[in-house]
């Protein structure tokens, strides 16, 4: 099922060299791994697309710390660290469930109020437009924009199929942008924070705080919804914020 | 429209963030903000809560004073301990970075009692209802 000859020359090409491509080939070939471990939790009333998210993201997590030098197939390694994964879902989601099904539905609509209304309006609409388009008050939709804060997931799946061999590092740009050296000159943590972001992460970031385009524009450029732009931004702020708190312990 | 002055006092721990970052979007929709620039105000209000509670300590509280008028927010974060050189330098740099992304205007303001953030926000254009 898995080449283990490929995955341990995929792990020397990672670890050894730090290639990203290898890294992201190798999330694609266990990804089935994931797919089956997912499917085992599926009867707790949870999508399995998140599930396989959360999966994913255990799986990167082993990818990067697995040690070759060991004598333990990857796969053994992997499965504990993405049950563990899944698991915290399910663990932490202990306040997310309580959040009203009522409110997890207009947090989806708010979604698609917000899609539909800057496409007809061709700006970001204010909250009370959003509001009025759901016949719903703006206390509502600013519980809505909370509310999502609980799905913190993002598909990974956007992330490899938007942009296919999609392999945008926000380090590249060191040498351009002087806010950017500014920013991580010395900060080692800070960079090896960055190199730990998804390239679509690292695009995200990197347009929005750097080229200071807004959600909507980036949205627009990647096709994919202004709500998975904010969510992405702050997955990707609070795992910047993590590596800071880190080195600074 | 005289601007009016809110003030909000939250102990220094995570639970708060979403005190903190409720208000401040309530506040931003409330002068017509579009819905981009009351995420970034929610951003812009995270980060400088956590920046707060760092410097604070958990036992601490930290007080928000936002300034609304009729077409910008400000809010003013503080006031917390000035951070030693060095020790805080990333984690200044970084979130001087994000603030100064997401606000109009961004400046730590330092006093005898301690430095203050004080960060603005102004919404582009009246979206909706023009002139209201």
């Amino acid at each position: 099922m898995w080449d283990k000859a490929r995955t341990r020359e995929l792990f020397v090409h990672y670890h050894e060299h730090g290639d990203e491509e290898s890294r992201d080939e190798l999330i694609t070939m266990y990804l089935n791994l994931v797919k089956y471990l997912a499917s085992r939790f599926r009867n707790r009333g949870e999508p399995i697309d998140d599930l396989i998210q959360v999966g994913t993201i255990g799986l990167i997590k082993a990818i990067d710390r697995f040690d070759i030098g060991r004598e333990v197939e990857f796969t053994t390694y992997a499965t504990p660290t993405i049950v563990g994964e899944l698991k915290r879902y399910f663990r932490d989601k202990g306040w997310a469930i309580k959040v009203p099904r009522r409110l997890q539905e207009l947090s989806f609509r708010v979604n698609q109020a917000v899609d539909a209304l800057t496409q007809r309006e061709q700006r970001s609409p204010s909250i009370l437009e959003i509001a009025e388009y759901l016949e719903v008050t703006t206390e509502d939709v600013l519980e809505a924009l909370e509310t999502s804060e609980a799905y913190n997931f993002v598909s990974l799946e956007t992330d490899r199929t938007s942009e296919g061999s999609d392999s945008f590092s926000i380090l590249e740009y060191i040498g351009e942008d002087d806010q950017l050296m500014a920013l991580v000159d010395d900060r080692t943590m800070l960079s090896e924070g960055l190199k730990h972001l998804a390239p679509l992460e690292q695009r995200v970031l990197y347009l929005r705080f750097f080229q200071g385009l807004t959600q909507t524009e980036i949205a627009a450029m990647l096709g994919i919804s202004q709500m998975q732009v904010s969510r992405l931004l702050r997955r990707t702020l609070r795992l910047l914020r993590e590596h800071i708190t880190l080195e600074e312990v | 429209m005289a601007s009016d002055r809110i003030t909000l006092t939250v102990p220094a721990r995570g639970e708060y963030a979403r005190t903190v970052r409720m208000t401040a979007a309530e506040l931003a929709s409330r002068i017509g903000m579009s819905f981009d620039e009351v995420d970034d105000v929610r951003m812009g209000a995270e980060e400088a809560f956590v920046y707060a509670s760092e410097r604070v300590g958990e036992s601490a509280n930290v007080t928000f004073t936002f300034t609304v008028s009729a077409d910008a927010l400000e809010v003013e974060v503080g006031p917390m301990p000035t951070p030693d050189e060095g020790a805080a330098a990333v984690s200044e740099g970084y979130a001087e970075f994000i603030l100064r992304s997401v606000c109009d205007e961004f400046e730590i303001q330092h006093a005898p009692e301690g430095c203050t953030l004080c960060l603005c926000r102004r919404a582009a254009a009246p979206a909706g209802e023009p002139g209201a």
